[in-house]
């Protein structure tokens, strides 16, 4: 089973590795943001569905990473690929600095500390115009890479994949459930949960820092506005929570999924699309909390891999 | 406060005292341990054992005093630091983690090499005839394999002391006697066992050493048929 | 920045500060006691106070309303809409793991926001009413923050007083200290719910139709009153009602202090560094409250 499992993924690795051949602009473009969504989606289940710590303000860290990487490359002239790693580098700081204090806090109160962050965060990169250009924003040279973007989306939705894999069929990902499940208890028994809780927002903010650095160079041009958008949380979040929260392939499933379904169906009426979205949320935390990958594991007892 | 003839005592209270607002929950409790016995902890309902429990173990911050353990203090450290250092509990309600499977509710709480900890988490549940159910989820198991469980999981932390919160509640009797078995198979293997128990039958079968607790404060200990005969104790659960 | 601090000013601040915190007070107690009576973190609450903005807003519009009038309509309309949320869906998430009701309530709050921008797009509005302001000894002072002001302190010292003289009060505060207990002496809690998502809801709206005669509203604006009355709670505590009232009078002064000194965007920074503070060195409250 395992082997057929890996096989149909060499070949859909396969598959996506030529798409770009035979795709128009539009194609390319669209499995680009698939790839930014599914690493999204999959940041936030690291961070809140395995330890359940909810993270509200996790565009923040999309949006630190654009501007750290828009920086790096207007102003350091780095070339844009070691940029979005040093955009990731940037936003795990950030995490760092905010969830270093801010963890130690129980649930609920952690949860409202992460409401406040995206709007500070865009106040800052506001204020701080000298270096950000404010509410102006940012233009990046000129540059049209939109096939090495894809690629490089496409490294960011593998890696954040591989390491929920990874994460999650590890002791190190069972301790973060604990978390979730019964902190008490889980310090009770020997675990450490204030450093897993660190670790677990450390690795959850890199990807986005990346993914936003990547969306910058794609755009060309950042303003606060544009990487700090609250939709983008909502997004993340409703991708995870369909798909399966604290599974591995459930930010993939929910992120393909409503994805396409936006393009495709809503991208036309933003608010609709966005009060549906709610809706979304809301029907899922009331019949499927789990999602769907999440309930089919429990029912039929499916490995932790899936 | 006898150490017994084993030589220093491996768990040392002093003058515990814990309060919650305007009540003092544990008040100026000592007690000292002897290595490799069973002890018991009892008194009447809201006299602060699992309190006591909470402070041992790091869950709730004292007032004052102190508590050492293999002569090392330990108030003050975070409960997950305790537990490394080596004392394991069960809860009164409890508390094993519904959405991982028996086996890895065991695993988490295991260092070390993953395939040995494997090794030692399917013995154990082996010792308590959950191998079967290793793979299920740890929620759906029934009260009594939820109890084992939460037993067995205590001790892949290796510890040198156990504290057991009233482990034979909604217990059947089949249950129970394996529980007994386990327990001095534990105290037999050099572990030291602090039970709160309100069973009294298990309590003078079991322990050889008790402890008793009123309103926070001990107010006697000695073996099981002393206790069970003095009047201050017989007050304090009958006379109000 | 070299400002020159006159008595004056600070006096300005002071009293701008209390007159905001009264509102801060009125609008926090209502998540106070969500969060205090059925552990539900109510992410939509600035939402509901968008919905008492709108309906203010619309009935001066259309009717001519007074709006301070209107607030008395509002605040029932909430009330029931507050309960009708509360049976359908929040229901489900009390006592449940925070998770839970944070992604529920942030769920409603999407959709009501969008639902608003749908209805009634996100172009400024803002009710004309009470214009000017009176100046005293040298200090001016909004009229409508100080009429404001003057609502906020006798709604919030009405329901106070519910809290605590009448009989369902009693039960409202019996439930939020312990359910079990309540319902063994034979409190309804499941209507003690109802009633208090009700209650919270109004407060809310209550708060809507003042702030509406102040600012621009839109669709989004309930964001930042969300957010300030978690700061107001944080800094009261949780499940503390009176702490509300100490909570909102502090924000109001912390931030009209710190308008002084920093642009008003920044004072939004400083709240919230604020808030991360109060939670790490006195999680309970600066009055103490409950530990969760």
């Amino acid at each position: 089973m395992r082997r057929a499992l890996l096989l149909a993924a060499a070949v859909g690795l396969l598959l996506l590795g030529l798409y770009p051949r035979v795709a128009s602009g539009y194609g390319i473009r669209f499995m680009l943001q698939l790839f930014m969504w599914v690493a999204l989606a999959q940041s936030w289940n690291l961070i809140s569905g395995l330890t359940g710590y909810v993270s509200f303000g996790h565009v923040a860290f999309f949006g630190t990473g654009a501007y750290a990487t828009a920086i790096l490359v207007t102003t350091h002239g780095w070339p844009w690929p070691a940029a979005a790693v040093g955009g990731g580098v940037a936003a795990a700081l950030l995490a760092l600095l905010i969830g270093y204090p801010c963890l130690r806090l129980k649930g609920p109160y952690f949860a409202i500390s992460m409401l406040g962050l995206n709007e500070v965060m865009r106040v800052l990169v506001s204020y701080f115009e000298g270096l950000t250009g404010g509410g102006l924003g940012l233009s990046l040279p000129t540059l049209y890479a939109s096939v090495a973007i894809y690629y490089a989306m496409g490294l960011a939705a593998l890696a954040a994949t591989g390491a929920a894999h990874l994460i999650i069929t590890s002791r190190f990902g069972l301790r973060l459930m604990t978390i979730r499940e019964d902190e008490v208890a889980a310090e009770a028994m020997g675990i450490d949960t204030a450093r897993y809780k660190l670790y677990a927002f450390l690795l959850s903010a890199f990807v986005p820092g990346v993914v936003g650095g990547l969306f910058a160079r794609d755009l060309g041009y950042i303003e606060p506005v544009a990487v700090f958008p609250l939709a983008f949380t909502i997004t993340m979040i409703v991708m995870a929570l369909f798909g399966g929260k604290g599974t591995v392939w459930g930010p993939v499933l929910g992120a393909a999924a409503l994805f396409v379904f936006q393009e495709l169906v809503w991208a036309r009426f933003l608010y609709l699309h966005q009060i549906l979205f709610g809706a979304i949320i809301i029907l899922v935390v009331l019949f499927v909390p789990r999602g769907i990958l999440g309930v089919l594991q429990q029912r039929y007892r499916l490995p932790r891999y899936v | 406060m006898t150490a017994g003839a084993d030589g220093a005592p491996i768990l040392e209270v002093s003058g515990l005292t814990k309060r919650f607002g305007g009540v003092t929950a544990v008040n100026r409790c000592s007690l000292a341990l002897a290595p490799g016995r069973i002890y018991g902890l009892i008194g009447p309902n809201g006299s602060g054992k699992t309190t006591l429990f909470n402070c041992i173990t790091g869950l709730s911050a004292r007032d004052a005093g102190t508590v050492r353990f293999r002569g090392r203090r330990i108030d003050g450290l975070p409960s997950h630091r305790i537990a490394r250092l080596g004392i394991g509990r069960t809860f009164q309600v409890i508390r094993v983690f519904p959405e991982l499977t028996a086996l890895e509710n065991l695993l988490v709480v295991s260092r070390g090499e993953r395939e040995a900890a494997i090794m030692r988490a399917r013995e154990l549940l082996g010792f308590v005839r959950l191998d079967g159910l290793a793979s299920e989820f740890a929620g759906n198991l029934s009260y009594g394999q939820q109890k084992l469980l939460e037993f067995i999981r205590v001790l892949m932390l290796d510890p040198a002391l156990i504290l057991l919160d009233e482990p034979a509640a909604g217990v059947n009797r089949t249950l129970l006697n394996e529980l007994l078995t386990a327990i001095r198979g534990l105290r037999d293997e050099g572990r030291t066992v602090l039970i709160v128990e309100h069973d009294m039958k298990v309590v003078m079968g079991l322990c050889e050493r008790v402890f008793v607790l009123d309103y926070g404060e001990k107010i006697a200990e000695g073996p099981p048929e002393a206790i069970q005969a003095d009047e201050r104790v017989i007050e304090a659960y009958f006379g109000r | 920045m070299s400002v020159l601090i006159t008595p004056a000013m600070v006096a300005q601040v002071v009293v701008s500060g209390l007159l905001a915190g009264a509102l801060y007070a009125m609008v926090a107690l209502g998540l106070a006691l969500i969060f205090g009576v059925m552990r539900v973190i109510n992410v939509a609450h600035g939402t509901f106070l968008t919905i008492g903005a709108y309906t203010t807003f619309w009935w001066f519009r259309l009717l001519g309303l007074n709006p301070y009038l209107s607030l008395l309509l509002a605040m029932p309309l909430m009330f029931l809409l507050g309960m009708v949320f509360q049976r359908t869906m929040v229901r489900r998430v009390v006592n449940a793991p925070e998770l839970s009701s944070l992604l529920l309530t942030f769920g409603l709050s999407i959709a009501l926001v969008n639902v608003l921008q749908l209805a009634f797009a996100s172009d400024l509005r803002s009710v004309e009413y009470l214009t000017g302001a009176f100046v005293v000894g040298g200090l001016a002072f909004s009229k409508s923050r100080v009429v404001a002001f003057g609502f906020a302190v006798a709604i919030t010292a009405l329901a106070y007083w519910f809290l605590q003289t009448t009989r369902f009060g009693k039960a409202i505060r019996a439930t939020s200290q312990s359910p079990e207990v309540a319902m063994v002496c034979g409190v309804n809690v499941e209507r003690v719910h109802l009633f208090t998502f009700g209650l919270a809801s109004a407060l809310a709206a209550a708060g809507g139709s003042l702030v509406a005669v102040m600012v621009a509203i839109q669709p989004e604006m309930g964001q930042v009153y969300t957010f300030k009355s978690f700061l107001v709670i944080v800094l009261g505590g949780a499940g503390n009602y009176p702490g509300a009232l100490l909570g909102g009078l502090l924000l109001g002064l912390v931030e009209q202090l710190a308008s002084l000194f920093l642009t008003t965007q920044l004072s939004e920074a400083v709240a919230y560094l604020l808030l991360v503070l109060v939670l790490l060195v006195r999680p309970t409250g600066l009055l103490g409250g409950r530990a969760t």
